[in-house]
């Protein structure tokens, strides 16, 4: 049987209006808790997961399968509207995508994410359908030595555009570093800025750091500033709708973020994070207008959106075809599998065609109901703008505290959200970009893990480590993309150096 | 309390015992709280800290909870709890991948003893059952405890990939993670931890879907029949708060007991992959006491005399760039460049905001969320400007109500109640 054909079985499966129906119940679930702050896909997964106990099993995963995506989806929301993201793969989301709805744009930034993630996850589910195999033979040989080399990667298109000034770039991304060193070091045996505190052992949450120096940060910053009514808040300003200009902005960075997105994904140590960042990156740069980044440009929150969306279809690769979880979600999801008595892996496409077929048609049903369901629901949601400004900032620290106290249940968490929102204020004040410490704290502990595995791998030879082809081609592509800002800087300012100029540029 | 966040395992048991508790009619209502971090220490010193003495309260545990304590040198221990009862558990297996070259436990072995550092282990996090195992074994073979190469992956999947992708020598894991690729022959197992040889736990009647004949666990040889005297299982129970009374004590056994008889609980142990470890009162004190005794000096012994470049790069990297950033803004300061003008800060404002998250923060227990919030909620619309007091509570009041209901009711998440509860 082909894939056209398996496929085509699978639609079959997945089109009844029973299954159609528990699809739609699990977008309309998902993206209802994925909404609730704090509260991301995996967690919404998990926690609706007896939900489906009573289904048939094909029944339970085309649920399963929309709620998922509706999860994805709902965190964006929030990030957008709130600043207030759900998880650290729509992190980058809230930077342009919050800007956007502040200038009046968060119609078209909720719809640009609804749109991408539904090209992208549209894409990305069709490359699971036809590559899955090969690209999950292909993703075991990266091992850890690839990785530390793409998270360099990262780091170097992500801060080389760091903001108006280098200088203050750094402190930034150096002060996320050194947030991320919080807790035990990855050979598991030194506490690292512990201080003797319990609760710090674990490390910073990235995701209560990012809601407390977004969300929190800025209710201070503008609480420092009422009476001086300079940064109102606009509804909305234009066409709800995205323009004709927006959507000639929007399509390249989806189908660059599903590009990304999708084999990021399916790398076992690439999560959704990775994507976002590169994504992020990529777009500043190839963007036309430069310029309007950090104040709402639209590429930098559909190609992220989409890419995380991709990565999203791409951890089922592993997932399916190897049994493994790769994320979060994709552990529970794999627990949900064992609930039936399935074991996904090497056997599964065999033992179960019917139902993986089924899962992989409901992806794309998933996908369409989606946008079906979000995209009349963002002109409803941007009303929330609408909201007086003194309610809105009250019900933003409301749920940004519930939030960070929910999961957890930890007083702590909120006093930390604090102690972000205080740093947050500050950074602001100061003026020094606070992206990049989100950066710093995701991706930096991520670097160190990684280089730590590569060493004993090799059996501490760090030359074993990363004279491999592809570690050392994606190695040298990172030094080269590092070293080339700061090369042609200097060369240009070696060409003029004087006074009036450099003035100029600081 | 499970001492883990939503969807961990001790997260997993937490739920199942409740359902299994509802649904048995056991119990008239279970609730499930959530108290994450640090191995389970963090919610370990919680429980001894603010249910002693509470005959209806209940603490996940297991040997990672022994390992934490150990390598976190915490104050409070489990000599502090009640123990009532050992529940479930899986045994560990030793896989390498189909076309490595060691075919045999012995063969790894004896690579192991001949060059330690050769040998990467991949597992899960750092102080887990994985790496306590590999631990064991070092020690059972005489090699030195500060030569064990162990790759500390996060997560079962990842260790998987390694293992896959023939990037680490072997990998250790529980049987469940690794039994789809056993089955199919990418896997080769080497070992399990059981006493004896065990089925495949977790296999149920099946969907009408086709199993390859004869049961991958029982085909896996056990340490013991191999010469090599480890056994090890990654078991979970539970343990009650220290100062309830014999009554309480004996109660809660009865109850666990009649629980792990149901054939509900028997149920859940097929679908989650669980073996059946059940072990009460006295019997279990003895065990989580040996247990201690065993794994404490594995997890202390780590080698931490290397040094910590990378935190040294990076404080030396945040004072630089700090330099930096100070030096160029005296300049600028020195500089008769026109400097933007700032607006006056609204400290009022600001105090207000900040005092608002405080008593979001301090009113949180004592006096509910919905209050705390309420307060939080109106204080943050006064500092940005809203003059009507009382309508701005009675939003906050509903918000945070809504709030309440969605989280509780629907997600099964718990919020403090205060007064109303």
């Amino acid at each position: 049987m082909n894939t056209f054909e398996a496929l085509a079985d699978g639609f079959h499966v997945a089109l009844t209006p029973g299954h159609m129906g528990w699809s739609f119940v699990g977008v309309l679930l998902g993206t209802a808790v994925g909404v609730l702050p704090g509260i991301g896909p995996a967690l919404t997964v998990s926690l609706l997961l007896p939900v489906t106990f009573s289904l048939e099993p094909t029944a339970a995963f085309i649920m399963f399968a929309g709620i998922y995506y509706g999860a994805m989806y709902g965190g964006s929301t929030t990030s957008i509207l709130l600043n207030t993201p759900g998880e650290s793969a729509t992190i980058v989301t809230a930077i342009e995508g919050h800007q956007m709805a502040k200038a009046g744009r968060g119609g078209a930034a909720l719809a640009t994410a609804a749109i991408g993630s539904f090209v992208a996850g549209s894409l990305a589910t069709l490359g699971l359908a036809f590559l899955a195999p090969p690209l999950a033979k292909v993703s075991l040989a990266l091992g850890p030595a690839e990785y530390f080399a793409l998270i360099l990667i990262a780091f170097a298109t992500v801060t080389s555009v760091l903001g108006t000034s280098r200088v203050r770039g750094m402190v930034s991304l150096m002060l996320g570093l050194t947030m991320g060193l919080v807790g035990l070091d990855p050979r598991g045996g030194q506490a690292r800025l512990t201080f003797g505190i319990p609760y710090l052992f674990d490390g910073l949450d990235p995701v209560i750091v990012a809601v407390g120096l977004f969300a929190v940060g800025e209710t201070f910053f503008l609480a420092s500033r009422a009476g001086h009514a300079s940064d109102e808040m606009v509804p909305l300003r234009g066409s709800l709708w995205m323009t004709r200009a927006e959507w000639a902005r929007s399509w390249k960075p989806w189908l660059r973020g599903a590009a990304l997105g999708f084999p990021l994904g399916a790398l076992p140590a690439g999560g959704s994070e990775l994507p976002t960042f590169l994504s992020y990156g990529l777009e500043r740069r190839l963007a036309r207008y430069p310029q309007e980044f950090g104040r709402g440009a639209i590429e930098g929150v559909a190609g992220p959106e989409a890419a995380n969306n991709a990565a999203a279809a791409g951890t089922l690769v592993p997932l399916l075809t190897l049994g493994l979880p790769t994320s979060a979600t994709a552990a529970i999801l794999l627990a949900a599998f064992q609930q039936y008595g399935l074991r996904p892996g090497p056997l599964l496409f065999s033992q179960a065609p019917e139902l993986v077929w089924g899962v992989i048609a409901s992806l794309f049903i998933g996908n369409a109901l989606l946008l079906v369901l979000n995209l009349p629901l963002a002109g409803l949601w941007i009303r929330v703008l609408t909201v007086p400004r003194p309610l809105l900032y009250g019900a933003i620290l409301v749920l940004a505290s519930v939030g960070a106290y929910a999961v957890h249940a930890s007083l702590l968490d909120l006093v930390l959200l604090g102690a972000m929102g205080l740093i947050g204020f500050a950074l602001r004040v100061g003026d020094f970009p606070v992206a990049p410490v989100i950066i710093g704290l995701l991706l930096g502990p991520m670097a160190e893990q990684q280089f730590v595995r590569a060493v004993a791998v090799a059996s501490d030879s760090f030359m074993q480590a990363f004279a491999r082809p592809v570690s050392a081609t994606l190695l040298a592509g990172a030094v080269l993309l590092m070293v080339w800002p700061l090369l042609t800087a200097g060369m240009g300012r070696m060409a003029k150096r004087s006074p009036a100029v450099r003035r100029q540029a600081e | 309390m499970a001492p883990a966040a939503p969807g961990g395992g001790w997260d997993q048991t937490a739920r199942v015992m409740q359902q299994v508790l509802l649904s048995t009619g056991l119990a008239a209502s279970v609730q499930v709280t959530n108290a994450p971090g640090a191995a389970g220490t963090i919610g370990l010193a919680r429980f001894v800290n603010a249910d002693a003495g509470n005959g209806n309260a209940l603490l996940v545990t297991g040997l990672v909870m022994v390992s934490g304590i150990a390598s976190n040198a915490t104050p409070v221990t489990l000599v502090d709890v009640t123990p009532i009862a050992r529940l479930a558990g899986e045994f560990e297996v030793i896989v390498v991948p189909a076309g490595s070259p060691y075919r045999s436990l012995a063969d790894l072995i004896a690579a192991f003893k001949s060059d330690p550092r050769g040998v990467a282990w991949g597992g899960g996090s750092s102080g887990g059952t994985d790496e306590i195992l590999v631990r064991l074994l070092a020690d059972a073979t005489g090699v030195p405890r500060n030569g064990v190469n162990y790759v500390a992956y996060s997560g079962g999947g990842q260790a998987l990939a390694a293992v896959l992708g023939a990037h680490v020598t072997a990998a250790v894991s529980g049987l469940g993670e690794f039994a789809a690729q056993l089955e199919s022959g990418e896997l080769r197992a080497l070992a399990i931890s059981a006493p004896t040889r065990i089925a495949t736990p977790g296999t149920p009647p099946d969907h009408g879907i086709d199993r390859p004949a004869g049961d991958i666990g029982s085909s896996i040889p056990t340490f013991r029949e191999q010469g090599i005297d480890v056994v090890l299982m990654n078991w979970r129970g539970v343990v009650a708060p220290p100062g309830i009374s014999i009554r309480e004590r004996q109660a809660l056994e009865s109850l666990i007991e009649r629980m792990s008889s149901s054939q509900a609980w028997k149920d859940a142990l097929v679908r989650n992959g669980w073996t059946d470890l059940g072990l009460a009162g006295e019997p279990f004190a003895r065990f989580i006491a040996d247990e201690t005794r065993r794994v404490a000096p594995l997890v202390t012994a780590r080698d931490t005399s290397s040094r910590d470049w990378f935190e040294l790069a990076v404080l030396t990297g945040l004072a630089l760039s700090v330099a930096t950033a100070i030096r160029q803004r005296v300049s600028q300061r020195r500089s008769t460049a026109p400097r933007p003008v700032t607006p006056p800060m609204n400290v009022v404002a600001l105090l207000l905001t900040g005092a608002g998250m405080t008593v979001e923060a301090v009113l949180l227990r004592p006096a509910g969320f919905v209050l705390a919030s309420a307060a939080m909620f109106t204080v943050t619309a006064r500092a940005f400007g809203s003059r009507t007091l009382l309508r701005d509570a009675v939003v906050g009041i509903l918000l945070a109500a809504a709030v309440v209901v969605a989280f509780t009711r629907g997600l099964g998440l718990s919020l403090p109640a205060g007064p109303f509860g």
